[in-house]
């Protein structure tokens, strides 16, 4: 069998989108959809699908699609099969940001609202910030020093969290429900806040192929070969890591997704990060959909958190791919 | 230079986040005589007009309605209580999982709630004309609701009794209803109770316990808190407020220090029996649990801000001095 990659990918995103639009509290069928696309259907699932389903979709794509890609990209910066995008504290720097902006009562406004998802996006990012600089040794950044300082200042952020969340009670639910990922409060603000920092993020990785391919070979070959190491992982870490905490910022923290999807496509389709990159990115983007879908509904009317339904639904997912890899020394 | 600027700015974010606001009730007994009765939901009585009426929630935000609400949503249990206590029953037409009373309220479809995810789309779908929500639904919700064109009031939570009747008031206007009567029976109630606690000199110490999955680390009601207001009204001294924090966590040497001679278990509807408290380790010099004085009760009557406060009250009166309450 050879299979075609993009197409395939491709086609899989398209029917996750359709089932993330289709389902729901009410059943929307794709011949409807085609008639509300076209302006033509029923005027209440016309604004159930423009003003919740579409907008939810959307975001839970881009969402998928940032961790992935970043999480491919991590992978291939500490070359170690466990990195995901949260290795360096960009998780729990989030959800330090966001509980601590929770703590405080913000004005019932459009910038009072904005206040959490701006304060874990920043949060993220300055853990980020710190971490690299407190891995920097003389002009190179070691990556067992960059893994190292990321598990310390990571371990930190989440403690210091979980203080916060016993000191204001009142706010705990809010915390947890943020921390545990759900994608259902958001809107067309939302996507268009994260947009631009997903497009860049993404879209930097996606270029650097090859320069991927080239880190794998280790630091001093790479450099060797006529590659800038401490420039390109530089770039590379900041691209992948705005990526992460537009999508954390808010979705909360979705797990999994970021580790598994990028192995999945190896196993599938081989380590080549020209390739592997955008494949990821696609890819996660369906896994996230799927799991969306899912979330909403095993319980219904209830939603659970997404969080919980990518390792629930995807570890096994993952385990049979495992298993039934043709390549099994694939990494 | 990195590590101070960072430890000078966590201090900072701790220092913000360490003020609670805690506010301690207090409330002048008015003894007045009358018979005590449960409440109940009364029978449903035709709304009155609510035309094109203009009201300011809790957060500052102005609704208007346009005519009486015939298809409200409810977003939490208290509120579905209170809808149903004043006779709207028959203008709900779904309310969040959580809400089991009245009978009736159980029979109208859920809109989610539980892990804190409402399903906006299943609130959109029944196309409500009024959703209630209360301190425990999350701004983002209200505005994604608010962005969706469903009109949102947002009820705050009351912090004294008298506040509980003002909701009352609250939502009997958005919904056209009068509640004078409603009022006028739970203050004579609770004016009952005042009447019979007043003589009394003698307030034994009560821990209230709302969860003990740890023992030796239970929580309990502190100050701020409904719990605590209806204990001391009933005529008790709650051990919970050797604290400031609302919900604290006291340690098992703190109940022995002050020695309750009775215990309330909240916690009751989660299994917890009177005989399972007698055989924990080390609270067998607690004075409640010598004289075996451990009595179940229905949180819901006393974390539910609503007029089954009354209820609770009145429960918990019997509970602390048996002698007096029948």
């Amino acid at each position: 069998m050879k299979p075609k990659p993009y197409l395939s990918s491709f086609f899989l995103l398209l029917i996750a989108f359709i089932l993330s639009l289709a389902i729901g509290s009410v059943f929307i069928s794709p011949v409807e959809l085609w008639k509300i696309l076209r302006g033509l259907g029923d005027e209440t699932f016309t604004f159930i699908i423009w003003q919740i389903r579409l907008p939810r979709t959307v975001l839970v794509a881009l969402t998928g699609a940032a961790l992935s890609g970043s999480g491919a990209a991590y992978q291939g910066l500490f070359r170690n099969p466990l990195a995901d995008p949260f290795l360096i504290g960009v998780a729990s720097g989030a959800g330090l940001g966001a509980v601590i902006a929770m703590s405080i009562q913000w004005p019932y406004s459009f910038w009072g609202l904005m206040a959490i998802p701006m304060s874990a996006f920043i949060a993220a990012l300055i853990t980020v910030f710190i971490v690299y600089f407190l891995a920097r040794v003389g002009q190179t950044i070691p990556t067992t020093n960059l893994i190292l300082a990321g598990v310390a200042f990571s371990s930190f952020a989440t403690s210091l969290t979980s203080f916060l969340m016993l000191r204001s009670t009142s706010e705990v639910r809010r915390a947890l429900g943020w921390l545990l990922g759900g994608a259902s409060q958001a809107g067309w603000t939302a996507i268009l806040a994260i947009l631009p920092y997903i497009i860049i993020g993404l879209g930097i990785l996606l270029i650097n192929g090859h320069r991927f391919n080239l880190l794998q070979f280790g630091d001093d070959q790479a450099q060797q070969l006529g590659l800038n190491v401490t420039r390109t992982k530089t770039i590379l870490l900041i691209a992948a890591s705005l990526a992460t905490a537009a999508a954390v910022a808010f979705s909360g923290i979705i797990g999994f997704i970021g580790l598994i999807v990028p192995h999945v496509i190896r196993i599938w389709f081989g380590g080549d990060y020209r390739r592997l990159i955008p494949l990821s990115i696609i890819g996660g983007a369906s896994a996230l959909l799927v799991s969306d879908v899912v979330a909403r509904i095993v319980l219904a009317p209830q939603e659970i958190p997404v969080g919980i339904i990518t390792s629930l639904v995807g570890a096994p997912f993952f385990l049979w791919v495992l298993r039934t890899a043709k390549n099994q020394g694939y990494w | 230079m990195i590590r101070k600027t960072l430890i000078l700015t966590l201090l900072f974010a701790l220092a913000i986040t360490g003020c609670a606001p805690a506010s301690s009730p207090t409330e002048a007994p008015a003894p007045v005589a009358t018979e005590i009765s449960a409440t109940e939901a009364p029978a449903t009585e035709a709304p009155a007009a609510t035309d094109g009426l203009t009201f300011t929630d809790d957060m500052g935000r102005e609704i208007t309605l346009t005519g009486t609400p015939e298809r409200i949503v409810s977003l939490a249990p208290s509120t579905t209580e209170i809808l149903f206590a004043i006779g709207a029953g028959a203008q709900v037409v779904g309310r969040d999982e959580f809400s089991d009373y009245p009978e009736e309220a159980k029979a109208l479809p859920s809109i989610g709630g539980s892990f804190g995810e409402y399903n906006v789309e299943a609130i959109v779908a029944l196309e409500p004309d009024l959703v209630i929500a209360a301190e425990i639904n999350t701004p983002e919700l209200v505005k994604q609701l608010e962005d969706l064109g469903v009109t949102v009031y947002y009820l705050g939570n009351p912090l004294t009794l008298e506040e509980m009747y003002g909701k009352l008031e609250t939502v009997a206007e958005l919904t056209g209803h009068d509640v004078s009567e409603l009022v006028s029976s739970l203050q004579a109630r609770v004016a009952a109770v005042d009447e019979k606690i007043m003589p009394l000199s003698a307030r034994p110490n009560v821990f209230y316990e709302i969860d003990a999955s740890d023992p030796s680390k239970p929580y309990t009601y502190g100050p701020g808190t409904f719990g605590d207001l209806l204990i001391t009204r009933a005529g008790g001294y709650n051990i919970g407020n050797v604290t400031t924090d609302p919900y604290p966590q006291l340690s098992l040497e703190q109940i022995v220090v002050e020695n309750p001679s009775i215990i309330v278990l909240g916690d009751s509807m989660w299994g917890v029996t009177p005989e399972s408290v007698l055989e924990r380790a080390g609270w067998e010099s607690i004075e409640a649990v010598k004289s075996e004085q451990i009595f179940p009760i229905d949180d819901n009557l006393i974390s539910r801000p609503g007029p089954r406060l009354v209820d609770g009250l009145e429960a918990l009166a019997k509970i602390l001095h048996p002698g007096v309450f029948e």
